[in-house]
């Protein structure tokens, strides 16, 4: 019932009238950070709008909640983890990718650099924190796979997203598993100290990230939409990197209580490198190679309890036939 | 209807919220086919059930952490909620400078601080205790300063009149007088503690069903999360049904233990 009153709502609100412009609901992963920057540089140098479209970006609670969101159509497009994307989907939700902006894993392990852990031996006899069942947890085991550390070599405290930024503030922990332009930065706000990421990328870790979502049905029905929607988010993603800096305060000029100035540049700065794949193949934004995209459910079948029947379909899980032409970085 | 009639009605009592629990699940499954909701978003009650049968060992070795800090936190909540209400209802002084303070305390919601515990007393059994604490200690402290309150001063004038000492008036008439509003408080406190002691895992804990809820959440395995849930519900209402049978023995005496009675009049 809900389900159809939502649809209904969707539907008309995707129905309004042909001159105006589309309003669209983005919901991104997160409470906004640095990542976020480009969505919001869009929006305030009407990006969004010369393509038609009245963007309206809400912060999420998590990629998981965030694509249910968008499974039920409550959000028109979703900025989420894609490999937490397919897992719902592997489950019945009717989502897309319809583009992949991070194509390499900004996935980390991450201690105040004092501490001094550099190196995935570092971490023995430490104290990790970590969030079960968030998706740094359940490719940890790869990780340590990839270095020869053992479940043993190391204490696990568990928590959910603040209790695990505190333990390692207040010194509970050692290392959290995070994001490196996310939780440093937050870690870094907090206390004032600097923050050195273990990446998971430099180990083999292999994994596309953040990406846009949509509804598999919108794809269908509405595919002008996407196109534009993709056409104004590359456009934004090209003119932010050029102006770190702006793209950075247009997220505090959405939000005041955004973060801090310093530290969304320095979140965004860290990003930027994570739009192209680890072999530095990628040419456009969004636009994620077929291998990396294999290579992501190959990972996730392994370690991410993706159903092994993903292998077979890995093209079910995204698209780029709606991203523009010839937008190179 | 004879007195034998009544008695068999009353054996199948218990029968009862069974017969509407399964009334719910027919109608929870028939709204799932019906209304075609995926899986992604409500679980089927079967497979529910399916996930409760394959993951019982590991749902009650995970139970065992989040019932005892339950218990734990439900024994603070009576050890300081009785003791408080006897001060609150003795003294007009304390009770305006504490009752006040006590309602605005409990307006805070417990699940904003919860992530506080943590960083001051760590990720061991402490967090989830006092958050369980937290949540039962208050119905415990108004439902006791009540029944200490509507205690009826003819009693109290009777004990004085009798050169009974404090001692002797508290426990023979004011605290057996206030025992079945205390034990309503208990009742209430100890549905609430379990779920401080869940809220206590999720911010922060390495084992308990918070820990497998938060677990699930994250994994999209919802029929996992439902039968947390479900054991969960279990654990509220067992140790309900102890304290109900734990008041039937403290007080055999009181309106509300004698339905035996009421019925075969």
């Amino acid at each position: 019932m809900i389900r159809l009153l939502l649809a209904a709502a969707c539907a008309a609100l995707l129905a309004g009238p042909a001159a105006a412009a589309d309003k669209v609901v983005l919901m991104l992963n997160w409470y906004v950070y640095g990542e976020h920057a480009p969505f919001y540089y869009g929006k305030e140098k009407g990006i969004f709008a010369a393509e038609g479209i009245d963007l309206d970006i809400q912060e999420g609670r998590g990629s998981g909640v965030t694509t249910q969101a968008v499974a039920a159509k409550t959000a028109h497009f979703g900025y989420v983890d894609v490999p937490t994307m397919m897992r719902a989907a592997v489950k019945g939700a009717p989502v897309v990718a319809t583009g992949v902006l991070l194509q390499t894993t900004p996935m980390a392990a991450m201690g105040f650099v004092e501490k001094n852990i550099r190196k995935p031996e570092d971490i023995k006899g430490k104290i990790v924190a970590t969030t079960p069942g968030d998706s740094m947890s359940q490719m940890w085991p790869l990780f340590q796979k990839k270095t020869g550390l053992k479940e043993s070599d190391f204490k696990t405290v568990s928590g959910d997203a603040t209790t695990k930024l505190n333990a390692v503030i207040n010194g509970q922990a050692d290392v959290l598993l995070g994001y490196v332009m996310d939780q440093s930065m937050k870690i870094k706000d907090a206390t004032g100290k600097d923050v050195y990421p273990i990446k998971f990328s430099d180990y083999g870790v292999i994994l596309v990230s953040s990406g846009l979502i949509t509804p598999t049905d919108l794809v269908k029905s509405n595919p002008d939409l996407v196109r534009r929607m993709m056409a104004a988010s590359t456009k934004s993603v090209l003119a932010a990197v050029k102006d770190v800096k702006g793209a950075a305060q247009s997220i505090l000029n959405a939000n005041p209580k955004g973060g801090k100035i310093e530290t969304l540049t320095e979140g965004f700065e860290l990003t930027i490198p994570l739009y192209k794949d680890p072999t530095g193949q990628s040419k456009q934004p969004f636009l994620v190679s077929e291998q990396n995209m294999a290579d992501t459910v190959a990972m996730m079948v392994e370690y991410g309890g993706l159903d092994p029947v993903a292998k077979g379909n890995v093209k079910s899980f995204y698209t780029n036939d709606y991203l523009p032409k010839d937008m190179p970085f | 209807m004879g007195p034998s009639n009544d008695r068999l009605q009353q054996r199948l009592a218990w029968l009862r919220p069974l017969i509407l629990l399964v009334l719910l699940v027919v109608g929870w499954d028939l709204a799932i086919r019906l209304f075609r909701i995926p899986p992604y978003q409500i679980p089927a009650p079967a497979d529910v059930v399916a996930t409760l049968w394959e993951e019982w060992p590991m749902l009650l070795s995970q139970a065992a952490p989040t019932t005892l800090a339950t218990i734990e936190g439900f024994l603070l909540s009576a050890a300081f909620g009785i003791p408080v209400a006897m001060l609150i209802a003795g003294s007009r002084t304390v009770e305006s400078y504490l009752y006040p303070l006590l309602v605005f305390s409990q307006s805070i919601p417990k699940i904003a601080i919860a992530p506080l515990f943590v960083v001051w007393f760590g990720f061991g059994a402490l967090p989830k205790v006092l958050s369980a604490f937290l949540l039962g200690f208050f119905p415990v402290v108004v439902s006791a300063v009540q029944g200490f309150k509507s205690v009826e001063p003819d009693m109290l004038d009777l004990a004085r009149a009798m050169e009974a000492s404090r001692l002797q008036i508290f426990r023979m008439v004011s605290f057996p007088h206030a025992l079945p509003a205390i034990f309503s408080g208990l009742k209430v406190s100890i549905t609430l503690a379990v779920v401080g002691a869940v809220v206590g895992e999720f911010v922060g804990s390495n084992s308990g069903i918070g820990f497998v809820l938060q677990r699930s959440i994250g994994s999209f395995e919802l029929p996992t999360m439902f039968a947390a849930l479900v054991v969960l519900a279990m654990i509220g209402v067992t140790l309900f049904w102890i304290l109900d049978v734990i008041e039937r023995w403290a007080i055999p005496w009181h309106a509300s233990q004698r339905q035996d009675f009421i019925v075969a009049a």
